[in-house]
């Protein structure tokens, strides 16, 4: 199984911690902004095209379109 | 090296008056929930100047002594990249805050201190931490020492649980105590890898003996310039000049190549590594993610065909409650005023100061006020989506079929309220980041049909068109609807250019609202809206009064209105609509109800509707009607949408906002008089 991968190809309930956000300056900083930066553990708690995926974040949930959620690289935890 | 910028920058005034105490925190950690607690919700809400970021000020009382709560936007960084973070980070780095309460959510504590983080980086001193919403917290398993907390934090932690109040005296006791300068701390400042520190230090040496060195915390405008924060580069450039600006820049290239990445990634991934270490000294547990009934619903909630279905039995609800409540209150209200204006004409004897007064300023400020209630009604329903956390996920729900119109899903809730009156629909495209998504939004706003818009068409749709009644208002609805969103594409193609944003939203969790709170909220936004619009609609209504009037009252033909008209006349023939349609349609842009209202006036039969409605079918074909309604709906926004509009935009939106509409219509208006000539109607 691949460790690192798309948000976009996390299943529900998986978790994982970001180490990347790709893409442009604009979609960097919203994400940085919202809190979702290299280091960030996260939790997927919906997924599936097109969207919208919600991730948690401790107690928070954070919807995320398909566009952006491709940006996001993930470490798998297992 | 870590000097304080906020304690010197604080004016010599201002250290007479009182205390300020300022609220940071990022969204939804319950700021609002302990600005309430603290200042017993005695408060007012305005605007930052020159933004329309609302801003919320109140008194806080502990023993006897007064200090002022300033509640900062909701931000979960200090960059430059949006109003919200602007206006926390300037009015933090002005220095006039005398204590800096963070606020963060102990359930999620590692992303809250990232924010954190960044205060201390600025070189703010007296921070105390409200270690909020510890019951959910613990329910999750999580357990801080809260001890260690403060100590390896360097500033004081107190425990909140801020909905029931717990721990808020204590945060009182101890924002007084900084505020008197009796607490000394020593916030903890974030360490970085080896490489960025050597260059925070090398540009440390370039700031050092600037005049940036008395303003502002150099290590803080470093690490912002490795970011390439736009800001804060003007603001050294200021000071360096290009030359050593240059070397700086090539520096940060140099490290960005180092790091393969640019720096804002790789400085935020350090900094959360450097919470993730202080935090596994003072979380004995950290508990963990599980997966709640919110979850669930949610699921169910932002589904593509479920969402949509609780979406329209949302809003049904909340119109239901609206209209219900809110029709018979202008009702009354309207009723009023005119008995009152009946009651002051009978004590005024010169004909012209009794028309100015009666009509003009009593009919003027009844209609103002006649507008309050659905203002009112609509804001209490918008503070209750909101605090319920339902919004985020509406936004959600829309955000796919917004998109297509190259809107974000979030401006689906100003269009929605505009059904019930444009002015708060209009003041809640503040709730959108954007710039360009805000400015498109409210651009669109007008052409969605408001109550007084519908009042014209029920009464077309009865008087012309019975036996198809509500085929020829859905038809109305949905031009006006298609019509808006095709701007939106439009506009958003040409007009305000600009990429699109990104979509992300924080999906808060599903909660009760408080009605008191909804209520206090409400009532200080309509009061705003008041403010703002009630003079413009004041001085419309004279204005009105006085073109009606003068030189001879209309119906006379003689008058001002009527000869305005007939200027109109050989344009609004064009879609068959002659010039009492064109006074009507003046008059409308007071307020929308007018365009009957004034047929009555200039026809001199006052308010029997049946009166009114067979002399209108003698001069107008179901065409010129169908035509009217449609015109009426779209052309130029009434003057309180026009006033708020430049209340949140700019005299610049209002204008293009005005012009648009008024072309449009037009445009509709001659396309569909001639083609259903062109079909025999
Ligand atoms: N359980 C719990 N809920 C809280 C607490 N503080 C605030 N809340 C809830 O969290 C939600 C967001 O609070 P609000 O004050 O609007 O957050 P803001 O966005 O930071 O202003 C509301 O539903 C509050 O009732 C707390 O200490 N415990
Ligand atoms: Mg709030």
């Amino acid at each position: 199984m691949l460790m690192y991968v798309r948000l976009t190809q996390m299943r529900e309930g998986e978790r994982g911690i970001v180490v990347d956000i790709h893409g442009g300056h604009r979609a960097r900083q919203r994400l940085l902004g919202m809190g979702i930066a290299p280091g960030t553990k996260i939790v997927v708690v919906k997924s599936g095209r097109p969207g919208p995926y919600i991730i948690a974040i401790g107690n928070t949930r954070i919807a995320l379109g398909q566009g952006v959620a491709e940006k996001i690289i993930v470490r798998r935890e297992l | 090296m870590v000097s304080c910028c906020s304690v010197e920058k604080v004016p010599e005034e201002k250290k007479e008056s009182l205390k300020v105490i300022a609220l940071a925190g990022n969204p939804n950690v319950g700021k609002t929930t302990i600005f309430n607690a603290l200042t017993g919700l005695r408060q007012h809400v305005g605007n930052w100047p020159g933004v329309t970021v609302e801003k919320k000020e109140g008194i806080m009382k502990y023993r006897e002594k007064e200090f002022l709560v300033v509640d900062l936007p909701g931000t979960y960084s200090l960059t430059a990249n949006s109003i919200d973070e602007l206006i926390a980070r300037n009015f933090i780095l002005s220095g006039n805050a005398d204590v800096v309460v963070d606020i963060v959510d102990a359930s999620c504590l590692m992303r809250n201190l990232f924010l954190t983080m960044e205060i201390f980086e600025m070189g703010v001193k007296k921070v105390v931490i409200a270690l909020n919403k510890i019951d959910i917290a613990r329910k999750r398993g999580v357990r801080f020492d809260v001890k260690k907390m403060e100590k390896i934090l360097g500033v004081p932690v107190i425990p909140t649980n801020a909905k029931e109040g717990a721990g808020v005296e204590e945060l009182k006791r101890v924002i007084a105590n900084m505020a008197e300068g009796k607490i000394t701390t020593n916030p903890v400042i974030p360490v970085y890898e080896e490489p960025i520190e050597r260059e925070i230090e090398h540009i440390s040496s370039l700031l050092r003996g600037t005049p940036l060195e008395e303003m502002y915390n150099i290590r803080w405008l470093a690490i912002k310039l490795l970011t390439r924060d736009q800001e804060v580069i003007k603001l050294v450039l200021n000071y360096l000049g290009p030359g050593k600006m240059d070397e700086i820049l090539k520096h940060i290239s140099e490290l960005e190549v180092h790091y393969k990445r640019s720096l804002d990634i790789v400085i935020a991934n350090q900094k959360y590594e450097f919470i993730d270490k202080l935090m596994h000294q003072f979380v004995i547990h950290f508990g963990e993610v599980k997966e709640t009934f919110s979850d669930q619903i949610d699921r169910v909630l932002t589904h593509p065909a479920y969402g949509i279905l609780g979406l329209l039995g949302v809003f049904y609800v909340l119109f239901k409650f609206v209209f219900t409540i809110g029709t018979p209150m202008q009702e009354f209200l309207d009723n009023t005023f005119a008995s009152f204006g009946e009651f002051v004409a009978g004590f005024i004897g010169n004909e012209a100061v009794r028309g100015l007064i009666v009509e003009g300023v009593i009919g003027g400020v009844g209609s103002v006020l006649s507008f309050f209630p659905l203002v009112f009604l609509l804001f209490i329903a918008m503070s209750v989506l909101e605090d319920s956390g339902y919004m985020a996920r509406a936004a959600v729900v829309m955000e796919r079929i917004m998109r297509k119109f190259g809107l974000p899903g979030k401006s689906f809730i100003p269009m929605v309220l505009a059904f019930g009156c444009n002015v708060p629909a209009i003041m809640a495209t503040r709730t959108l980041e954007d710039e360009r998504d805000r400015i498109l939004t409210m651009l669109i706003n007008p052409l969605v049909p408001c109550s007084a818009r519908m009042v014209v068409i029920t009464f077309l749709a009865g008087a012309f068109f019975s036996d198809h009644k509500a085929l020829m208002a859905v038809s109305i609805y949905a031009i006006s609807l298609f019509l808006a969103l095709l701007s939106a594409l439009i506009l958003g193609k040409f007009v305000i250019k600009g990429e699109e944003s990104p979509f992300v939203i924080e999906l808060p969790e599903y909660s009760l609202p408080s009605w008191k709170v909804a209520v206090v909220h409400s009532w200080e936004r309509s009061k705003e809206f008041l403010r703002k619009a009630g003079t413009i609609i004041l001085l419309g209504s004279v204005a009105i009064w006085y073109l009606s009037n003068y030189p001879e009252p209309i119906g006379s033909g003689l008058s001002y209105a009527e000869k305005l008209g007939k200027v109109f006349e050989p344009f609004t023939m064009l879609m068959g609509l002659d010039w009492k349609a064109a006074v009507s349609l003046i008059f409308g842009i007071i307020a929308k109800e007018n365009v009957i209202a004034t047929y009555g006036i200039i026809y001199g039969i006052g308010e029997s509707e049946e009166a009114l409605i067979s002399l209108m079918q003698s001069a107008m074909t179901g065409l010129q009607a169908f035509v009217l309604a449609l015109v009426t709906t779209l052309y130029i926004p009434c003057i309180a949408t026009i006033g708020a509009i430049r209340a949140e935009g700019g005299n610049k939106w209002a204008l293009v906002a005005s012009a648009y509409n008024l072309m449009l219509a037009s445009a509709v208006g001659v396309l569909v008089y001639n083609i259903g000539l062109l079909l025999g109607f």
